[in-house]
């Protein structure tokens, strides 16, 4: 699984949609907001999907029980029947009504643990992946209820609520938080590289700004990865190739894992025409991320200006493999 | 590593989601200007001033026979050019509209229009006694003097079949299709006239695009509704496109596959052509819709070689196909090779790729502030032109999304969008859209482009055609405020049109050039004549011009008038 740092790397790289970005801000809260309905309303549809025939008896006792909203009695009479079933339709529905049924009676492990079931034997169901995605946003919204209850002073709560000003494109407000975490405790590890990431997602990006609180970062910091790889793409993205070149070099010497950072190294080298220095980093870049066509269209590019020419033409036999492959997502500039 | 990890790891899913999220901004946010350290020397309250239907008497209007089925054709068209059919000094208008087809019946005839320059800002509808009304789903058109009467000769891009038009010189042309053999079936989009093979007579490369009839039509839409929207073009399938040598007796033969071009299966539709790598043969680049672009490299006797991924300019710097539609090419840094542009849909950004000089191409629309001026645009015609003529190379772009549903779908991203203009600063190009006029802050469902100074100013003027609308004349009022000198080309060894020249001048501390490519733009051609920008030296020094192949010959004038048009002949030694 991809590391969550190179996720960042990837979508920053890749970055074009920042106008909808507070928009899916706002589905993401009314998502969240929906899931205890939906807990509910998922049960009785369960129940109106249930198989006429199946296997256990008593399977389909719970998968009744649970229709009627008897949930304290059908979930340990379901949860004691799944082990059992080998009909997969059944499985299905005996889950998802266990699932239903832990979440309106608040029994989280269960929920959890059911959800996980769900998505390791039915994986990329709609039905399994709405369900869940409903349920952690729920669990994610009353953590951070329970946090700012709990410790509302805490540096975490007030990340978190710099976090959510953020997410609504309260910049201000967000900056203002931020500032308080600092004001409290200067060398706090993290806040300078997320007041730097803010000012570069605000239209238009504040660049003195967001490389001054990423320079912060990395006084404080100098292991900063992210902030080095955030210095890189403001500079590259400037076409300042050799300053993005220094920091992308930093950043993948930092984090050895940190694959994105490779492919912006090599990027920003095949920009500046330095082809022969770009093959390295971008031969480790699609060795970490053989599925990913920009790493092969890049290195295609390095072999084939530094004379490679059959070692170009294998890259670009798979960068059309690999792209052709990819979901269709908006494409990159 | 766990405290370095520690700001961007352990907490919660949803605020991980939502930190991918807030990041996904960057690079749109960056703003280039800042790159620009001076101020331009030179701003227009109104550059480009629109001329109004009732002073210009164009009062055509395509028509695009918007259907419940949304048949693609309906929302890509349609193309325009100027072009100086009666020979008389002054750029006349053609327009392009949609017809009858498998897919189309209009409830009432349309038609293309030729509109005659009455030479005081108006024009007269004369299509119909010079006989150029199209006879199908137009597209674009492409001007070229191919039997060298001296007569621009009209190719216009249809879907199903398209049509070349002789021009008898008498005001009246002759659709000579059949003789000629370039109907080229199916749907074609831009096409363009160059001399492929240096035997001085242009020769013709047409643009197609998918495998398309009314039977062939899929859904794309909403399911439930059956409201349908236009398809993304990824579901049908490619066509090679077309390259037809002229034989020079009124006939063509398809060498599509011979050449190599056919090899390549597209859908197409922008073509420019010029000698990107100076080896005195003109190359080729295509843009495709969710394909890669086309780099067509002339190797000589009559092979071309694809080349584009490889040489940069064929999929995103992400390795990944885009939605190529407008695309043109020009020296704009004036190192001596020539730099290609090429505009995509929302979301993919525009490619200013710059010459590397070793076969090499480089995205430079980012550092230029191309890539975030055009993030949510979908761009069509586009063309380099010096429009302030200052000598420096500048950039027009006419945008508008292809999907008139858009703007439910998708948020920012609109289905009219406004024109937008870089001004070439001699250190990169700085978005002067907002300072040069209303044109630019209204939205136009934009798709050809062409260049002309129908006023003879020595302004380059705008006309801008667009779908399901009335075309747009604009008059350009910023470079009537510096000095030029207009040239007229005319080979005689070399290809009639010139295609492929490159003209230097040197006014006082100034030194440029151009070179005169084939097409450019989207389903759209051009003034032939080449304006040169003097800024405010009221002196030409010299000027020189070197002719494509066959001739490759050097001519260099003296003496030289500016504010006016000169005619130069291939061979003559001499100005007039």
């Amino acid at each position: 699984m991809r590391g969550w740092r190179s996720m960042i790397a990837g979508v920053i790289l890749r970055a074009k949609t920042m106008d909808s970005v507070p928009e899916l801000f706002r589905k993401w809260i009314l998502i969240s907001g929906a899931a205890l309905l939906l807990c509910r309303a998922g049960i009785a549809q369960v129940a109106s999907q249930a198989p006429a025939s199946g296997t256990s008896s008593g399977a389909k006792r719970g998968i009744s029980l649970a229709s009627k909203g008897r949930c304290s009695q059908a979930v340990p009479s379901l949860k004691k029947a799944v082990a059992q079933i080998t009909d997969k339709k059944l499985k299905y529905d005996v889950l998802m009504s266990i699932a239903h049924c832990a979440m309106g009676l608040e029994q989280t492990e269960t929920a959890v643990r059911t959800l996980l079931e769900l998505n390791r034997s039915f994986p990329q169901d709609p039905e399994v992946l709405y369900l869940t995605t409903h349920y952690y946003s729920d669990l994610a919204l009353r953590a951070s209820h329970e946090l700012a209850a709990t410790a509302p002073s805490s540096p975490q709560a007030q990340q978190l609520e710099a976090e959510a000003f953020e997410s609504q494109g309260d910049w201000g407000k967000a900056i203002t938080q931020y500032r308080m975490i600092l004001d409290q405790n200067p060398q706090r590890h993290g806040i300078h590289y997320r007041l730097g990431r803010l000012f570069l997602t605000k239209t238009p990006a504040d660049l003195e700004n967001a490389k001054k609180e990423l320079g912060e970062e990395l006084k404080i910091d100098p292991t900063s990865a992210a902030s080095e790889f955030l210095l890189g793409e403001i500079a590259r993205q400037s076409g300042q190739w050799d300053d993005a070149i220094g920091h992308f070099d930093k950043a993948a010497k930092l984090d050895e894992g940190f694959s994105e950072a490779y492919l912006a190294l090599g990027m920003s080298m095949n920009s500046a025409g330095k082809f022969t220095d770009a093959v390295a980093p971008l031969e480790s870049y699609v060795k970490m991320q053989p599925d990913d066509p920009a790493g092969h269209y890049q290195l295609a590019t390095a072999y084939e200006r530094t004379g490679r020419k059959q070692d170009a033409q294998r890259q670009v036999v798979l960068q059309q493999e690999s792209a052709t492959k990819a979901p269709r997502t908006p494409a990159q500039p | 590593m766990t405290s370095r990890r520690s700001h961007d790891s352990g907490l919660l899913s949803r605020r991980r989601f939502l930190q991918a999220l807030g990041l996904a901004g960057i690079g749109s946010g960056i703003c280039a200007p800042s790159l620009f350290s001076s101020e331009p020397s030179l701003l227009f309250a109104t550059a480009f001033e629109e001329i109004t239907a009732n002073i210009s008497g164009i009062n055509w209007t395509h028509v695009s026979g918007r259907s419940p089925m949304a048949h693609l054709p309906e929302t890509v068209g349609a193309g325009c050019a100027f072009l100086d059919y009666d020979n008389d000094g002054w750029m006349d208008i053609y327009l392009v509209n949609s017809g009858p087809c498998d897919f189309y019946e209009p409830s009432a005839p349309l038609r293309n229009a030729l509109y005659h320059n009455n030479r005081n800002g108006s024009f007269t509808d004369v299509t119909q006694p010079a006989g150029v009304p199209g006879n199908a789903y137009g597209m674009g058109v492409a001007v070229g003097d191919y039997d060298g009467d001296g007569f621009p000769d009209l190719y216009v891009t249809q879907y199903p079949n398209s049509i070349l038009y002789h021009n008898n010189g008498d005001g009246t042309f002759t659709d000579v299709t059949a003789k000629a053999g370039i109907a080229a079936p199916g749907w074609a989009t831009s096409a363009v006239w160059f001399d492929y093979d240096n035997d001085g007579r242009l020769d013709l490369f047409v643009c197609r695009f998918v495998d398309y009839s009314k039977t062939k039509l899929k859904f794309c839409g909403d399911l439930i509704t059956g409201e349908r929207h236009y398809c993304i073009p990824s579901i049908y399938d490619p066509m090679p496109c077309w390259l037809f040598h002229n034989n020079g007796d009124g006939t063509f033969t398809d060498v599509s596959t011979v050449s190599g071009i056919a090899q390549s299966r597209a859908k197409a539709w922008g073509a420019v052509a010029a000698d990107l790598n100076n080896d005195g043969r003109m190359d080729l680049y295509v843009t495709n819709d969710t394909l890669p672009n086309f780099l067509f490299a002339n190797r000589g006797k009559g092979r071309f070689e694809e080349i584009g991924v490889l040489s940069g300019v064929g999929v995103s710097s992400f390795g990944k196909p885009r939605s190529g539609m407008g695309v043109d090419a020009a020296d704009y840094d004036q190192d001596g090779w020539i730099d290609l542009f090429e505009a995509n849909v929302d979301q993919e950004m525009y490619s200013l790729y710059h010459n590397e000089k070793d076969g090499g191409f480089t995205d430079a629309a980012n550092p230029n502030g191309i890539g975030v001026a055009t993030r949510l645009m979908s761009g069509w015609g586009l063309k380099f032109l010096d429009y302030d003529n200052d000598g420096d190379i500048d950039l027009l772009l006419c945008n508008g999304h292809p999907d008139d549903t858009v703007e439910k779908r998708i948020e920012g991203v609109k289905f009219r969008e406004p024109m937008l203009l870089f001004r070439n600063t001699g250190k990169g190009f700085e978005n002067v859209s907002l300072q040069s006029g209303s044109i630019f802050s209204k939205p136009l469902a934009a798709r050809g482009l062409a260049l002309g100074d129908f006023d003879n100013d020595g302004a380059v003027d705008l006309l801008v055609s667009q779908n399901n609308g009335s075309p747009i004349l604009l008059r350009n009022l910023a470079g009537r405020e510096n000095h030029w000198l207009g040239i007229r080309l005319v080979g005689t060894k070399a290809n009639m049109d010139a295609i492929g020249a490159k003209v230097t001048y040197q006014a006082g501390g100034l030194q440029r050039h151009k070179f005169k490519v084939g097409g450019g733009s989207y389903l759209s051609s051009h003034d032939p004549r080449v304006v040169l920008g003097l800024g405010q030296r009221t002196k030409i020094d010299w000027l020189e011009v070197e002719w494509p192949q066959p001739s490759g010959r050097k001519e260099r004038f003296t003496d030289l008038p500016i504010g006016r048009y000169i005619t130069i002949v291939e061979g003559q030694g001499k100005w007039k």
